[in-house]
């Protein structure tokens, strides 16, 4: 249990440079090229010069640009992520976006490895079958589609032709339009389309590197030590193969939930989805950099929870690994 | 040999065939489509919005204000295939570049280095690349065009290549005509490009292949979500606009998703195909 907590410090020592590097990327973009006060402009038709003045402390724009980002920095680990360019502070708006963005990303990862892993090992035993080509074959495409793109087929098929869902947002606009009659139906129905593409995409993902990986491991000499003793083949499979197949699907698991996160963008906006991605998009429509600001150092930090988590899981299944 | 090796994997010449065709498609767009990028000819002739298959002039149909739909996938498949390549060409060399110094040098530079590449594998890429592309990059350096978005792929793509090559570069150094080499008095450029390099292109090669292809899908969201360059023809421009009219012409969406698809899976099949043919231990 030590080894796993020094290693949980270690990890965590790391995160915090990669947190730096990207608030100071975060901070170069939206800063120190653009003068927040030019943005405020575009919206006050005629502002005041004591307004200006004011917006110039606030922003701490008479000081340097390195000085500026330490303020920034101090100011946003404190939780004082300051106001929206537009409507109320940023915190009251960034953070009820990270729920609805967890509401889709968490049921796709966990269906995504509750179905990738049985069909990844099933493909693997009866590699080159008619049913192993079938499901490589959908896992190639599923890897190779824009993950919006498959959205906007589901739409196009599944509420406009059809009817049966809607097509956009997390919870219909009033209760006469609730599908279902309730709100919780109505939640679901909103919910069944992007989650189904996110996991059919991450499942393509999970089911060729599970498979890969059974093949490497059921080719391997204690797998045919193993048999040679007479261990039956299904113990043989899940309890010597695959244990040993499974560490590296853990780590690609956790970079793939990162690059789900960072991809919200892309799927949240097709669906109007209220989460982090789409509402990003919207505010970098509308230069709205104290949102974005934020919204890309939380993606940040919920990636890294995502990569220590990961490698938690790894080190506890994988004992080499902590030393 | 490994030609040989290669030649005898179906998914594999189902890339190069798949890839190849995307060439001539964009070699079709540039020298010889029916209608100019961006074209809103039909707008004129009044044939907006129409299905596809229904006329020889737009057999894919046409866009609500008057875009080509099949003409804009070929202008389109150039401009996707310059942002694949052109930005993993800009990856492959950071890539080797830093994996080679960490690899190679070992130390305080190479510590540094390997830091730096476990950094850049967890930044939340695409939230960042869409933060170049419509804040950085559109206000200072509008004009570049589709270029922008190479240069911001290239910049952010680099963590895997530089993993593999440092790899790489461990395994072989320490192999015998390596030492020789070393031994004859081979200055450590000399080694490095003469001796190392060559012998570890084959698995940057097989990454590369595969980088192409999710190039070419970050560049259709970055294009889709309107972060990208809105003047040149990209499959991301066409889906957007599609998108915009997603309840009048399905097929402004349909097509140039499936020529996304199929080019992406063009690369991947060729990555799988060379990667089987360049790692004999992992076929058998």
């Amino acid at each position: 249990m030590a080894g796993i907590l020094s290693y949980l410090i270690r990890r965590i020592l790391f995160a915090i440079p990669v947190f730096l590097v990207v608030s100071i990327i975060t901070f170069v973009m939206t800063n120190a090229v653009m003068n927040p006060i030019a943005i405020v402009r575009l919206g006050i038709k005629s502002p005041t010069p004591q307004m200006l003045a004011q917006l110039q402390i606030y922003f701490h724009l008479n000081q340097p640009v390195y000085i500026r980002y330490f303020y920034w920095l101090s100011d946003f680990i404190q939780g004082n992520w300051g106001r929206s360019l537009y409507t109320g502070t940023v915190s009251a708006r960034v953070v009820p976006w990270i729920w609805t963005t967890l509401e889709l990303q968490i049921p796709a990862l966990l269906l995504s490895l509750a179905i990738g892993i049985p069909v990844g090992v099933y493909s693997a035993k009866r590699q080159y079958s008619k049913q192993d080509v079938a499901v490589t074959t959908t896992a190639i495409f599923g890897v190779s589609m824009p993950t919006f793109w498959l959205g906007v087929m589901l739409i196009i098929l599944f509420a406009g032709t059809l009817h049966w869902l809607p097509a956009f947002g997390a919870l219909s606009i009033s209760s006469q339009y609730y599908y279902g009659g309730n709100i919780i139906t109505d939640a679901i129905a909103h919910a069944i389309l992007p989650i189904f593409v996110l996991t059919f995409v991450s499942l393509a993902a999970i089911v060729r590197l599970v498979r890969a990986n059974m093949l490497d491991a059921l080719r391997q000499d204690y797998v045919l030590a193993a048999r040679a003793s007479g261990v039956p083949e299904s113990r043989v499979t899940y309890r010597h193969a695959l244990k040993n197949a499974i560490t590296p699907v853990i780590t690609v698991v956790g970079l793939t939930f990162g690059t789900f996160l960072a991809g919200a963008p892309g799927l949240e906006t097709t669906f109007s989805w209220p989460g982090l991605g789409y509402e990003f998009v919207q505010a970098a429509g509308n230069l709205d950099l104290p949102i974005i600001e934020a919204i890309t150092m939380v993606i940040t930090i919920m990636v890294l929870i995502a990569n220590i988590g990961t490698d938690l899981v790894y080190a506890y299944m994988d004992p080499r690994v902590r030393l | 040999m490994a030609w040989r090796r290669f030649r005898r994997n179906k998914s594999g010449l189902a890339g190069i065939v798949i890839v190849g065709g995307f060439v001539l498609l964009a070699l079709y767009g540039i020298f010889d489509a029916p209608y100019p990028p961006r074209s809103f000819v039909c707008l004129y002739q009044g044939c907006t919005n129409l299905p596809p298959f229904q006329s020889w002039a737009h057999p894919l149909g046409t866009e609500l204000s008057g875009i080509d739909v099949w003409s804009e996938i070929a202008h389109g498949a150039s401009g996707d295939l310059y942002v694949g390549i052109a930005a993993t060409l800009i990856s492959v060399i950071i890539g080797i570049a830093v994996g080679a110094v960490a690899g190679y040098r070992g130390g305080i530079a190479g510590a540094l280095l390997l830091g730096l590449t476990q950094v850049f594998f967890v930044i939340p890429i695409l939230v960042i690349i869409l933060l170049f592309a419509k804040i950085f990059l559109f206000l200072v350096a509008a004009g570049l065009g589709l270029n922008l978005i190479v240069i911001a792929l290239g910049i952010f793509g680099w963590p895997t290549i530089a993993f593999i090559a440092r790899g790489e570069i461990l395994r072989i150094r320490e192999l015998e005509f390596v030492q020789a080499s070393k031994a004859l008095g081979a200055s450590n450029r000399r080694i490095l490009f003469r001796h190392i390099v060559p012998n570890m292109l084959s698995p940057i090669i097989v990454i590369a292949s595969l980088a192409v292809a999710g190039n070419i899908l970050t560049e259709v969201v970055i294009s889709f979500l309107g972060f990208g360059d809105p003047s040149t023809s990209t499959w991301g421009l066409l889906l957007e606009d599609g998108f915009q009219n997603i309840s009048h012409s399905w097929w402004v969406s349909f097509f140039p998703g499936i020529a996304v698809v199929l080019c992406v899976l063009g690369f991947n099949l060729l990555g799988d195909g060379l990667s089987d043919a360049l790692n004999p231990r992992l076929r058998e």
